[in-house]
């Protein structure tokens, strides 16, 4: 066992609820080397400490929350990771944010947050450098998230100080319920909400003034400078510095045809210059933020300047929630659509699967498979702002039949409808897609269907785009300043950081083995809990119905495509053809701890 | 014609000492001009030899941040931690970025004041913080610095800009890094497309830095933000969701 010798401190802060107590986990470098970090060591907790059939929502289930070794060094735009067993799906999940909070972890000395426990009456953490105070949090209780933030920050008394808070949607168990991160951004899509809200934990504030040590400074400065006048430079990434992923809504439409509508019916949607990222630069935004040491400040505020919620500052479109909660519920209205956005974000909502699940209670509507009698007397249709305004406060609430039906998800709503419900049901392993339809992005087919978590669209949309995310996401990295931007050049970029900052001896070759490694654990504990080859396919509708307009008309999501895409990916990372690691590849891999757990999954699941 | 070109520059001498330092500016680059074309004439050996000396970088005076430009990635945080202790630390930087009601990015800088109310403030003989007359920077004396138990400077200070060092007790003063300062380079670097850079030096001071350093950070960030997002006023929170319930906790 050694202390890391720079990157990281060796140091994880380990918080337990029940007993309101903390200590100091020390972990070893090789773990680092063979983790990483963030996601990661995330999924190696999840592997090493959990048994097969755990229960997510347990006293002693865990959330990690991970930056990366190059977190609080100079490289550019360092995130955070946020992983656990996700009580919405049941697999293993992580979700990346941006902003300072992933940073400020690392200066205040530690290289992740692991919470543990449930608390007896709510309770919200203060970190400043070495000591954690436990805080009373019943004042908090109830309040949405910007109410929250602003509280804790009153009560830090420090200005500087970072906050993840959750909302009244995490606080009720609103199994997609998200933590929300200095008030305009999301770790959301895996039910860490729901998770903190089970622990009564409603929030945290961090603030560090130390350093990340680093081993050979000078020649880590080189490749980090270099790294960072990639993303100052290269010409294909100038479009999200100024519209940011917003004006993928206006390419996707008209030129990638890939933007969903509603409730992935079509990708052709020409009303979307109304919803757009040009309307919203024209008639809202107001300024471009920056996450740490970011170049491309693609987050967007702005404020509404006319009708029922105007004066409100919000923030958005992106692309995910632009494209769920515009043009999948059919949304003409900026302003009504923004207001939506915000009440996702202010109740603590995830809005990628509110916009899904909205749309697919909208479509059953539609065909009378779904009575407005089922949904509180409520009638959502396409276009219809303020029912879907109710709609979320209602999800968020579980308030009434519809709030308790819609903040069940998409699956969870078709199992109990019936009626052929199914049918029309958008989601992979129990998580609704994000706004790319892979009918006319089949890449994109990849991170949905092979990624850790289900339809998850930042996994990566190639076989070794998806090793490269999960390093990214485990260095805690953006994938727009980073991973995308580097392109071929992402291993050689990240050796040759990490070697310098950590002290380590890692080859571009071990890039890849490490990444593999990292989502061979993430596969282990998902096939532990019954996925294989059968579930890492597309919903139905993706393989039947094809595109009916828009530059893609006509195009579908064969069975071919599936299995191609399979065989491909498994052929890469080692998994054999129903998508189990072999054995081969764990040892290859250093995992020989798993070896037990997949034979015991093969037997259980016939595999 | 001629006559006008006489002018200028004598109008520029009888301004006060301050713009002088402009005037210096242009002598030496139009000499620098001279040289240059007197160089290629000249055999190349002997161009290897009187090469040009480069043009003198003139000591820059001033600091100024145009606030509406920042995106508050803190790049300048983190240029000045790395040039003053070699790492990434934003605790001991000499900048720092607000923010204000999460809405908006308030840079606090040093804004180098004429009168300098911190160094009047300091009660030691000899005073521990001293203004560099090259660079107008600020220089602490760590040896004479009284540290936490005095920090009158940082009293002093109307912009409220002075932090302390979290190690040592002491301020963290702005010394402009010996006239070329980091942040500056590091904010322009990575500016552009479409926000301009917001920090700048050089271009502004001349009695304006006095008038900006009577505005405290957090009145910079309200007066921005009534600016930015009009029609919303003191950045109200305008919730679109009605105050939530407080529900008893359930397990």
């Amino acid at each position: 066992m050694t202390t890391p010798k720079g990157g990281c401190f060796g140091k994880i802060l380990e918080i337990d609820l029940s007993k309101q107590t903390y200590k100091t986990r020390e972990v070893p470098d090789e773990i680092f080397q063979k983790a990483i970090g963030g996601n990661g060591l995330g999924a190696y907790f999840a592997t090493t400490e959990y048994k097969a059939h755990k229960d997510p929502l347990a006293e002693d289930a865990f959330i990690f929350i991970g930056p990366g070794p190059l977190n609080g060094t100079y490289c550019v735009s360092t995130r955070m990771s946020i992983s656990h067993m996700s009580p919405y799906t049941g697999l293993i999940s992580h979700a990346e944010t941006g902003a300072h909070f992933g940073n400020e972890i690392k200066w205040a000395g530690w290289d992740g947050i692991y919470i543990k426990g449930r608390s007896k009456k709510p309770v919200w953490l203060s970190i400043v450098d070495d000591k954690v105070q436990f805080k009373d949090a019943a004042k908090l209780w109830g309040k949405t998230t910007e109410e929250t933030h602003e509280m804790i920050l009153k009560e830090m008394k420090d200005p500087y100080a970072r906050t993840a808070v959750i909302g009244p949607a995490g606080e009720n168990q609103v199994p997609y319920s998200c933590v929300i991160v200095e008030r305009f951004r999301a770790a959301a899509r895996s039910g860490t909400g729901m998770l903190m809200g089970n622990k009564k934990l409603k929030g945290l504030a961090i603030r560090g003034t130390k350093a990340v040590p680093v081993v050979d400074n000078a020649k880590f400065m080189d490749v980090a400078n270099y790294a960072k006048k990639l993303a100052v430079e290269k010409e294909a990434w100038q479009g999200i510095k100024r519209w940011g992923t917003a004006g993928l809504l206006e390419q996707n439409n008209f030129f990638t045809g890939s933007l969903i509508t509603k409730n992935y019916q079509t990708t052709w949607y020409p009303d979307i210059v109304k919803i757009g990222g040009e309307e919203a630069g024209r008639k809202f935004w107001k300024r471009h933020v920056a996450c740490n040491h970011c170049p491309i400040h693609c987050l967007k505020l702005g404020v509404i300047r006319e009708g029922k919620y105007k004066g409100l500052i919000a923030e958005g479109p992106e692309y995910e929630s632009g494209g769920l909660l515009g043009s999948n519920l059919g949304m003409t209205n900026l302003n009504t659509e923004l207001a939506m956005i915000e009440a996702c974000d202010a109740y603590g909502i995830d809005n990628i699967s509110t916009g899904g699940v909205l749309g697919f209670a909208t479509e059953l509507v539609e065909k009378g498979i779904l009575k407005p009698a089922d949904l509180d007397g409520l009638k959502p249709k396409w276009d219809d702002g303020e029912t879907y305004m109710e709609l979320i406060r209602k999800i968020a609430l579980k308030e009434g039949k519809a709030g308790k039906l819609l903040a069940k998800g998409v699956k969870k709503m078709a199992a109990q409808i019936g009626k052929g419900a199914e049918a029309y049901a958008i989601h992979v392993k129990g998580k609704e897609l994000a706004a790319h339809d892979p009918r006319g992005d089949k890449a994109r087919a990849f991170s949905y269907c092979l990624g850790s978590c289900g339809g998850d669209h930042h996994e990566g949309a190639s076989t070794r785009a998806l090793v490269i995310f999960a390093m990214i996401n485990s260095l805690s990295l953006c994938s727009f300043a980073s991973a995308l931007i580097w392109g071929g050049e992402n291993a050689k970029i990240t050796v040759g950081m990490l070697n310098p900052l950590c002290g380590w001896n890692m080859t571009e070759s071990d890039y890849w083995d490490t990444g593999k490694r990292i989502l061979t654990m993430e596969r282990v504990f998902n096939v532990r809990e019954g996925i294989s080859r059968k579930d890492d396919g597309l919903p139905k509708r993706m393989t039947t119905e094809k595109l009916p307009a828009g530059p893609k008309k006509g195009a579908i999501f064969t069975a071919e495509d599936t299995k191609k895409m399979q065989d491909e990916f498994y052929g890469f990372v080692g998994w054999d053809d129903k998508g189990v690691p072999t054995e081969a590849t764990l040892k290859a891999l250093g995992l020989e701890y798993l070896i037990d757990d997949v034979a015991a999954a093969r037997k259980e699941y016939k595999l | 014609m001629e006559d006008k070109e006489r002018k200028f520059p004598e109008l520029l001498q009888k301004e006060t000492t301050r713009r002088g330092f402009l005037r210096g500016t242009a002598v030496a680059a139009s000499s620098a001009v001279a040289l240059a074309t007197i160089g290629s004439l000249a055999p190349k050996s002997a161009q290897a030899q009187a090469k040009p000396p480069e043009p003198k970088k003139d000591p820059m005076k001033f600091l100024f941040a145009e606030r509406q430009n920042c995106t508050g990635c803190r790049a300048c945080e983190y240029a000045c931690s790395v040039y003053h202790t070699g790492v990434v630390r934003p605790s001991v930087s000499r900048i720092h970025v607000l923010k204000y009601k999460d809405s908006i990015d308030v840079p606090v800088i040093c804004w180098h004041c004429n009168d300098r109310p911190c160094i009047a403030a300091c009660p030691t003989t000899p005073k521990a913080i001293q203004a560099d007359p090259q660079s107008n920077g600020i220089i602490l004396d760590e040896k004479i610095c009284l540290g936490a138990k005095c920090l009158k400077c940082k009293e002093a200070c109307p912009a409220q800009y002075v932090w302390v060092n979290p190690d040592t007790g002491q301020p963290l003063m702005c010394d402009m890094c010996g006239g070329d300062p980091e942040c500056v380079k590091a904010c322009f670097a990575q500016s552009g497309n479409p926000q301009g850079p917001c920090l700048m030096a050089n271009k502004l001071g001349f009695g304006v830095n006095m008038a900006f350093r009577e505005v405290t950070p957090e009145q910079a960030g309200a007066d921005l933000l009534d600016l930015t997002f009009y029609p919303n006023v003191g950045g109200k929170r305008l919730t679109p969701v009605k105050t939530a319930k407080t529900k008893k906790a359930r397990r």
